[in-house]
Protein backbone atom coordinates (compact mmCIF):
# COMPACT_ATOMS: atom_id res chain seq x y z
CA UNK A 1 0.00 0.00 0.00
CA UNK A 2 1.67 3.24 -0.82
CA UNK A 3 0.88 6.70 1.33
CA UNK A 4 -0.80 10.11 -0.54
CA UNK A 5 -0.34 13.41 1.01
CA UNK A 6 -1.22 14.76 4.32
CA UNK A 7 -1.28 18.33 5.49
CA UNK A 8 -0.89 18.91 8.94
CA UNK A 9 -1.77 21.69 11.07
CA UNK A 10 -0.90 21.96 14.86
CA UNK A 11 -1.72 24.71 17.33
CA UNK A 12 -0.80 25.70 20.57
CA UNK A 13 -2.69 27.54 23.60
CA UNK A 14 -0.42 27.41 26.69
CA UNK A 15 -1.92 28.97 30.12
CA UNK A 16 0.39 27.95 32.53
CA UNK A 17 4.34 26.75 33.35
CA UNK A 18 4.75 23.10 32.59
CA UNK A 19 8.03 20.54 33.65
CA UNK A 20 7.83 16.76 34.53
CA UNK A 21 10.72 14.97 37.12
CA UNK A 22 11.60 11.33 36.08
CA UNK A 23 9.33 9.79 38.95
CA UNK A 24 6.41 11.94 37.92
CA UNK A 25 3.53 10.32 34.86
CA UNK A 26 0.79 11.19 32.52
CA UNK A 27 -1.95 9.81 31.77
CA UNK A 28 -3.60 10.31 28.21
CA UNK A 29 -7.72 9.64 28.40
CA UNK A 30 -10.11 9.95 25.70
CA UNK A 31 -12.81 11.88 25.74
CA UNK A 32 -16.16 9.63 25.67
CA UNK A 33 -19.23 12.28 26.41
CA UNK A 34 -20.51 13.14 22.58
CA UNK A 35 -23.68 11.72 21.43
CA UNK A 36 -22.98 11.06 17.99
CA UNK A 37 -19.10 10.16 18.20
CA UNK A 38 -16.57 9.38 20.90
CA UNK A 39 -12.54 9.64 20.40
CA UNK A 40 -11.44 6.14 19.46
CA UNK A 41 -8.98 4.57 22.17
CA UNK A 42 -6.81 3.41 19.29
CA UNK A 43 -6.58 7.27 18.80
CA UNK A 44 -5.01 7.56 22.52
CA UNK A 45 -2.84 4.56 22.22
CA UNK A 46 -0.82 5.72 19.70
CA UNK A 47 -0.35 9.17 21.33
CA UNK A 48 0.35 7.61 24.25
CA UNK A 49 2.64 5.14 22.79
CA UNK A 50 4.71 8.05 20.70
CA UNK A 51 5.05 10.13 23.71
CA UNK A 52 6.50 7.46 25.75
CA UNK A 53 9.43 6.70 23.16
CA UNK A 54 12.56 8.46 21.40
CA UNK A 55 14.18 11.82 22.96
CA UNK A 56 12.89 13.16 26.37
CA UNK A 57 10.41 9.53 26.33
CA UNK A 58 7.67 10.68 29.01
CA UNK A 59 6.03 7.71 31.43
CA UNK A 60 2.62 6.87 30.26
CA UNK A 61 0.23 5.17 32.31
CA UNK A 62 -1.82 3.37 29.55
CA UNK A 63 -5.73 4.48 29.62
CA UNK A 64 -7.95 1.32 30.36
CA UNK A 65 -5.59 0.60 33.09
CA UNK A 66 -6.17 3.55 34.48
CA UNK A 67 -9.84 3.73 34.37
CA UNK A 68 -9.81 0.23 35.47
CA UNK A 69 -8.10 1.23 38.66
CA UNK A 70 -9.99 4.24 39.34
CA UNK A 71 -13.24 3.01 38.50
CA UNK A 72 -15.92 4.22 38.58
CA UNK A 73 -14.53 7.81 38.32
CA UNK A 74 -13.59 8.29 34.97
CA UNK A 75 -16.85 6.63 33.31
CA UNK A 76 -17.88 8.82 30.49
CA UNK A 77 -20.59 10.12 32.22
CA UNK A 78 -18.37 10.18 35.60
CA UNK A 79 -15.29 11.71 34.81
CA UNK A 80 -14.50 15.69 35.49
CA UNK A 81 -15.35 17.64 32.50
CA UNK A 82 -13.56 20.74 34.07
CA UNK A 83 -9.81 20.88 35.60
CA UNK A 84 -11.78 23.08 38.78
CA UNK A 85 -13.80 19.56 39.50
CA UNK A 86 -10.22 17.27 40.24
CA UNK A 87 -10.06 19.36 43.48
CA UNK A 88 -13.64 17.58 44.45
CA UNK A 89 -12.20 14.60 43.23
CA UNK A 90 -9.25 14.46 44.84
CA UNK A 91 -11.07 14.74 48.09
CA UNK A 92 -12.23 11.36 47.87
CA UNK A 93 -9.23 9.51 49.64
CA UNK A 94 -9.40 6.21 47.22
CA UNK A 95 -9.07 8.89 44.17
CA UNK A 96 -6.21 10.66 45.79
CA UNK A 97 -4.28 7.10 46.80
CA UNK A 98 -4.59 6.12 43.67
CA UNK A 99 -3.38 9.25 41.96
CA UNK A 100 -0.46 9.29 43.97
CA UNK A 101 0.23 5.52 43.56
CA UNK A 102 0.73 6.53 39.54
CA UNK A 103 2.51 9.39 40.30
CA UNK A 104 0.65 11.11 37.63
CA UNK A 105 1.30 15.12 37.27
CA UNK A 106 -0.78 15.53 33.97
CA UNK A 107 -3.81 14.42 32.89
CA UNK A 108 -4.32 14.79 29.41
CA UNK A 109 -8.04 14.41 27.46
CA UNK A 110 -7.97 13.74 23.71
CA UNK A 111 -11.03 14.59 21.68
CA UNK A 112 -11.91 14.16 18.37
CA UNK A 113 -12.86 12.14 15.23
CA UNK A 114 -11.67 11.74 11.91
CA UNK A 115 -14.30 12.26 8.82
CA UNK A 116 -14.39 10.88 5.84
CA UNK A 117 -16.00 13.39 2.85
CA UNK A 118 -16.29 13.76 -0.65
CA UNK A 119 -16.20 10.41 -1.91
CA UNK A 120 -16.41 9.99 -5.92
CA UNK A 121 -15.16 7.51 -8.23
CA UNK A 122 -16.39 4.58 -9.76
CA UNK A 123 -14.56 1.03 -9.33
CA UNK A 124 -16.07 -2.03 -11.47
CA UNK A 125 -14.59 -5.55 -10.60
CA UNK A 126 -15.21 -8.60 -12.65
CA UNK A 127 -14.71 -12.36 -11.67
CA UNK A 128 -14.91 -15.41 -13.90
CA UNK A 129 -13.14 -18.68 -14.54
CA UNK A 130 -9.98 -17.44 -16.14
CA UNK A 131 -9.66 -15.04 -13.33
CA UNK A 132 -11.18 -11.64 -12.86
CA UNK A 133 -9.65 -8.04 -12.24
CA UNK A 134 -11.44 -4.50 -10.90
CA UNK A 135 -10.94 -1.02 -13.63
CA UNK A 136 -12.13 2.69 -12.35
CA UNK A 137 -11.24 5.02 -9.97
CA UNK A 138 -12.47 6.31 -6.31
CA UNK A 139 -11.24 8.70 -4.21
CA UNK A 140 -12.11 10.53 -0.96
CA UNK A 141 -10.86 13.26 1.53
CA UNK A 142 -9.94 12.17 5.13
CA UNK A 143 -10.07 14.90 8.35
CA UNK A 144 -8.32 14.67 11.53
CA UNK A 145 -9.38 17.37 13.75
CA UNK A 146 -8.39 16.59 17.86
CA UNK A 147 -8.21 18.82 20.96
CA UNK A 148 -6.27 17.70 23.93
CA UNK A 149 -6.53 19.47 26.91
CA UNK A 150 -3.41 19.28 29.85
CA UNK A 151 -4.72 19.11 33.06
CA UNK A 152 -1.85 20.14 35.89
CA UNK A 153 -2.81 17.75 38.56
CA UNK A 154 -0.73 19.93 41.15
CA UNK A 155 -2.19 22.94 40.45
CA UNK A 156 -5.29 21.56 39.60
CA UNK A 157 -5.76 24.03 36.37
CA UNK A 158 -6.26 23.36 32.62
CA UNK A 159 -1.95 24.54 31.50
CA UNK A 160 -2.96 24.16 27.48
CA UNK A 161 -4.53 22.83 24.60
CA UNK A 162 -2.93 21.66 21.52
CA UNK A 163 -4.75 20.94 18.60
CA UNK A 164 -4.04 18.71 15.02
CA UNK A 165 -5.99 18.95 12.36
CA UNK A 166 -4.58 16.71 9.55
CA UNK A 167 -6.07 16.47 5.95
CA UNK A 168 -5.54 14.01 3.04
CA UNK A 169 -6.73 13.19 -0.35
CA UNK A 170 -6.49 8.90 -0.71
CA UNK A 171 -7.07 7.51 -4.29
CA UNK A 172 -7.91 4.43 -5.29
CA UNK A 173 -7.29 3.75 -9.01
CA UNK A 174 -7.48 0.15 -10.18
CA UNK A 175 -6.24 -1.34 -13.35
CA UNK A 176 -6.98 -5.56 -13.36
CA UNK A 177 -5.32 -4.86 -9.50
CA UNK A 178 -6.29 -1.96 -7.09
CA UNK A 179 -3.62 0.32 -6.08
CA UNK A 180 -4.64 1.99 -2.94
CA UNK A 181 -2.85 5.33 -1.88
CA UNK A 182 -3.90 6.37 1.25
CA UNK A 183 -3.49 9.76 3.07
CA UNK A 184 -2.72 8.53 6.84
CA UNK A 185 -4.18 11.11 8.27
CA UNK A 186 -4.89 9.56 11.49
CA UNK A 187 -1.39 8.33 11.75
CA UNK A 188 0.00 11.96 11.10
CA UNK A 189 -2.35 13.99 13.42
CA UNK A 190 -1.09 11.44 16.08
CA UNK A 191 2.70 11.61 15.42
CA UNK A 192 2.20 15.77 15.57
CA UNK A 193 0.24 15.64 18.30
CA UNK A 194 2.56 13.34 20.51
CA UNK A 195 5.17 15.03 19.68
CA UNK A 196 3.56 18.06 20.71
CA UNK A 197 2.29 17.58 23.43
CA UNK A 198 6.02 15.41 24.53
CA UNK A 199 7.73 19.17 24.56
CA UNK A 200 4.85 20.80 26.05
CA UNK A 201 4.86 18.64 29.10
CA UNK A 202 8.46 18.73 29.33
CA UNK A 203 7.93 22.33 29.60
CA UNK A 204 9.91 22.98 25.60
CA UNK B 1 -19.52 -13.27 -12.47
CA UNK B 2 -19.41 -9.74 -12.35
CA UNK B 3 -20.09 -7.32 -9.53
CA UNK B 4 -20.34 -3.23 -10.39
CA UNK B 5 -19.58 -0.54 -7.96
CA UNK B 6 -21.09 2.55 -9.16
CA UNK B 7 -20.06 5.77 -8.61
CA UNK B 8 -19.13 5.76 -4.80
CA UNK B 9 -15.93 3.20 -2.90
CA UNK B 10 -19.19 2.74 -0.22
CA UNK B 11 -21.05 0.76 -2.53
CA UNK B 12 -18.14 -1.88 -2.18
CA UNK B 13 -18.55 -1.92 1.53
CA UNK B 14 -22.38 -1.83 0.61
CA UNK B 15 -22.17 -4.95 -1.46
CA UNK B 16 -19.94 -6.61 0.93
CA UNK B 17 -22.65 -5.93 3.96
CA UNK B 18 -25.65 -7.22 1.60
CA UNK B 19 -23.82 -10.48 1.13
CA UNK B 20 -22.90 -11.03 4.95
CA UNK B 21 -27.17 -9.96 5.82
CA UNK B 22 -27.61 -12.70 3.02
CA UNK B 23 -25.22 -14.78 4.95
CA UNK B 24 -26.56 -14.53 8.52
CA UNK B 25 -30.18 -14.56 7.34
CA UNK B 26 -29.65 -17.76 5.87
CA UNK B 27 -27.81 -19.30 8.82
CA UNK B 28 -30.83 -17.80 11.07
CA UNK B 29 -30.67 -16.13 14.57
CA UNK B 30 -27.09 -14.69 15.77
CA UNK B 31 -26.42 -15.39 19.18
CA UNK B 32 -24.62 -13.05 21.50
CA UNK B 33 -23.70 -13.72 24.76
CA UNK B 34 -21.99 -10.35 26.50
CA UNK B 35 -18.85 -10.85 28.03
CA UNK B 36 -16.56 -8.51 29.93
CA UNK B 37 -14.88 -8.11 32.76
CA UNK B 38 -15.72 -5.67 35.77
CA UNK B 39 -13.48 -4.06 37.82
CA UNK B 40 -14.54 -3.77 41.68
CA UNK B 41 -14.99 -0.38 42.67
CA UNK B 42 -13.19 2.45 44.33
CA UNK B 43 -15.74 3.59 46.48
CA UNK B 44 -15.90 3.60 50.76
CA UNK B 45 -17.88 0.72 51.89
CA UNK B 46 -21.12 1.00 53.94
CA UNK B 47 -21.47 -0.71 56.97
CA UNK B 48 -24.27 -2.75 56.45
CA UNK B 49 -25.08 -6.59 55.74
CA UNK B 50 -27.11 -6.75 52.05
CA UNK B 51 -28.99 -9.67 50.59
CA UNK B 52 -28.96 -10.07 47.33
CA UNK B 53 -31.70 -11.87 45.23
CA UNK B 54 -30.99 -12.26 41.53
CA UNK B 55 -34.15 -14.05 40.42
CA UNK B 56 -34.58 -16.15 37.34
CA UNK B 57 -35.97 -13.26 35.08
CA UNK B 58 -32.21 -11.36 35.49
CA UNK B 59 -30.05 -14.67 35.14
CA UNK B 60 -31.72 -15.56 32.03
CA UNK B 61 -32.25 -12.18 30.67
CA UNK B 62 -31.89 -11.34 26.79
CA UNK B 63 -33.70 -9.34 24.31
CA UNK B 64 -34.00 -9.98 20.60
CA UNK B 65 -33.40 -7.66 17.74
CA UNK B 66 -35.64 -7.85 14.59
CA UNK B 67 -34.70 -6.52 11.57
CA UNK B 68 -36.77 -3.61 9.68
CA UNK B 69 -38.72 -6.64 8.11
CA UNK B 70 -39.61 -7.77 11.71
CA UNK B 71 -37.72 -11.01 11.22
CA UNK B 72 -35.69 -12.01 14.13
CA UNK B 73 -31.35 -10.95 14.09
CA UNK B 74 -29.55 -11.07 16.54
CA UNK B 75 -30.47 -12.51 20.33
CA UNK B 76 -28.16 -10.72 22.96
CA UNK B 77 -28.19 -12.70 26.50
CA UNK B 78 -26.79 -10.34 29.10
CA UNK B 79 -27.90 -12.38 32.29
CA UNK B 80 -24.75 -13.97 33.23
CA UNK B 81 -22.85 -10.44 32.66
CA UNK B 82 -25.38 -8.65 34.94
CA UNK B 83 -24.92 -10.94 37.83
CA UNK B 84 -21.06 -11.39 37.45
CA UNK B 85 -21.22 -7.06 37.59
CA UNK B 86 -23.35 -6.98 40.59
CA UNK B 87 -21.09 -9.76 42.03
CA UNK B 88 -18.19 -7.14 41.42
CA UNK B 89 -20.02 -4.18 42.54
CA UNK B 90 -21.58 -5.06 45.93
CA UNK B 91 -18.75 -6.63 47.37
CA UNK B 92 -17.20 -3.27 47.43
CA UNK B 93 -20.01 -1.12 48.36
CA UNK B 94 -21.17 -2.94 51.11
CA UNK B 95 -19.25 -4.70 54.17
CA UNK B 96 -21.11 -7.89 53.64
CA UNK B 97 -23.06 -9.30 51.05
CA UNK B 98 -25.23 -12.93 51.27
CA UNK B 99 -26.47 -14.25 47.93
CA UNK B 100 -29.67 -15.98 48.71
CA UNK B 101 -31.97 -18.33 46.68
CA UNK B 102 -35.52 -16.44 47.32
CA UNK B 103 -36.73 -13.91 49.87
CA UNK B 104 -37.72 -16.57 52.18
CA UNK B 105 -34.30 -18.26 52.59
CA UNK B 106 -33.50 -18.13 56.29
CA UNK B 107 -30.17 -16.12 55.26
CA UNK B 108 -32.23 -13.07 54.51
CA UNK B 109 -32.68 -12.78 58.46
CA UNK B 110 -28.68 -12.32 59.00
CA UNK B 111 -28.91 -9.10 56.37
CA UNK B 112 -30.14 -5.83 57.26
CA UNK B 113 -31.66 -5.55 54.33
CA UNK B 114 -32.38 -7.51 50.74
CA UNK B 115 -31.43 -5.63 47.21
CA UNK B 116 -33.11 -7.51 44.14
CA UNK B 117 -32.46 -5.78 40.79
CA UNK B 118 -34.80 -5.87 37.85
CA UNK B 119 -34.26 -5.49 33.89
CA UNK B 120 -37.35 -3.43 32.67
CA UNK B 121 -35.83 -2.58 29.09
CA UNK B 122 -33.40 -3.28 27.13
CA UNK B 123 -32.86 -1.34 23.29
CA UNK B 124 -30.32 -1.83 20.97
CA UNK B 125 -29.08 0.78 18.44
CA UNK B 126 -27.04 -0.19 15.13
CA UNK B 127 -25.50 1.91 12.78
CA UNK B 128 -26.75 0.45 10.17
CA UNK B 129 -30.23 1.93 11.12
CA UNK B 130 -29.60 4.89 12.64
CA UNK B 131 -26.95 6.01 10.31
CA UNK B 132 -24.57 7.06 12.89
CA UNK B 133 -20.99 5.21 13.39
CA UNK B 134 -21.61 3.76 16.83
CA UNK B 135 -23.09 1.09 18.31
CA UNK B 136 -26.04 2.27 21.29
CA UNK B 137 -27.36 -0.08 24.12
CA UNK B 138 -29.87 1.33 26.68
CA UNK B 139 -30.40 -0.23 30.08
CA UNK B 140 -33.52 0.40 32.27
CA UNK B 141 -33.57 -1.26 35.58
CA UNK B 142 -35.94 -1.05 38.72
CA UNK B 143 -33.49 -1.55 41.80
CA UNK B 144 -35.34 -2.49 44.92
CA UNK B 145 -34.67 -2.67 48.59
CA UNK B 146 -36.96 -4.27 51.12
CA UNK B 147 -36.39 -5.44 54.56
CA UNK B 148 -36.28 -9.28 56.14
CA UNK B 149 -40.15 -9.11 56.25
CA UNK B 150 -40.54 -8.45 52.51
CA UNK B 151 -41.37 -4.76 53.45
CA UNK B 152 -40.19 -2.33 50.42
CA UNK B 153 -37.38 0.26 52.26
CA UNK B 154 -36.76 1.91 48.80
CA UNK B 155 -37.03 1.52 44.72
CA UNK B 156 -35.71 3.69 42.15
CA UNK B 157 -34.94 3.51 38.24
CA UNK B 158 -31.26 3.72 37.54
CA UNK B 159 -30.92 3.78 33.69
CA UNK B 160 -27.77 2.89 31.77
CA UNK B 161 -25.70 3.64 28.35
CA UNK B 162 -23.17 2.94 26.56
CA UNK B 163 -21.65 3.11 22.86
CA UNK B 164 -18.51 1.53 20.82
CA UNK B 165 -17.73 3.38 17.34
CA UNK B 166 -17.69 1.53 14.23
CA UNK B 167 -14.39 0.13 13.37
CA UNK B 168 -13.21 -1.80 9.95
CA UNK B 169 -12.80 -5.48 10.76
CA UNK B 170 -15.23 -5.13 13.48
CA UNK B 171 -18.27 -7.63 13.66
CA UNK B 172 -21.76 -6.30 14.60
CA UNK B 173 -21.71 -9.05 17.99
CA UNK B 174 -18.64 -7.53 18.82
CA UNK B 175 -19.47 -3.78 18.26
CA UNK B 176 -23.18 -4.88 20.50
CA UNK B 177 -20.98 -6.45 23.26
CA UNK B 178 -18.26 -3.64 23.55
CA UNK B 179 -21.30 -1.05 23.80
CA UNK B 180 -22.95 -3.33 26.57
CA UNK B 181 -19.87 -3.58 28.35
CA UNK B 182 -20.01 0.17 28.35
CA UNK B 183 -23.55 0.16 29.51
CA UNK B 184 -23.25 -2.05 32.41
CA UNK B 185 -19.91 -0.35 33.41
CA UNK B 186 -22.12 2.68 33.50
CA UNK B 187 -24.64 1.50 35.67
CA UNK B 188 -21.77 -0.21 37.98
CA UNK B 189 -20.60 3.24 38.18
CA UNK B 190 -23.65 5.35 38.68
CA UNK B 191 -25.54 2.95 41.10
CA UNK B 192 -22.31 2.51 43.78
CA UNK B 193 -21.87 6.68 43.04
CA UNK B 194 -25.50 7.63 43.47
CA UNK B 195 -26.62 4.58 45.61
CA UNK B 196 -26.38 6.81 49.27
CA UNK B 197 -27.91 10.22 47.13
CA UNK B 198 -31.36 8.37 47.15
CA UNK B 199 -33.84 9.80 48.96
CA UNK B 200 -35.29 6.79 50.52
CA UNK B 201 -32.02 4.71 50.80
CA UNK B 202 -30.81 8.11 52.53
CA UNK B 203 -34.00 8.09 54.66
CA UNK B 204 -34.04 4.44 55.59
CA UNK B 205 -29.94 4.86 56.27
CA UNK B 206 -30.87 7.78 58.64
CA UNK B 207 -33.21 5.39 60.70
CA UNK B 208 -30.76 2.46 60.68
Amino acid sequence: MLASCTSTTVDEFRQGETGIESDESVVILGRRQASDFETKSDFVECVGDRMSQGENAISIIPEREFVDAMFPWFEPRTAPLRASDLEQLLAEDVVAQKMNEFGIRYMVWVEGFTETTGRTGSISCTVGPGGGGCFGFGTWEDDANFDARVWDVNSLRNVGTINTDATGQSYLPALVVPIPLIARVETNACNRLAAQLKDFVNGE
Amino acid sequence: MKIRFKNNPCYVRLSVFSIMLSLISSCGVSNLVIEGSFPTPNINKIPLSMAVYYDEALKEFSYMEYSETGREEINVESGESHINLFNAVLPAMFEEVIEIEGLDDPKVLEADAIFTPVIEEFQLALPGKTKLEVYEVWIKYNMRIVDSSGASLADWVVTSYGKTPTETFRSVEDGINEAAVVALRDLASSFSLNFTRIPEVQDWLNNL
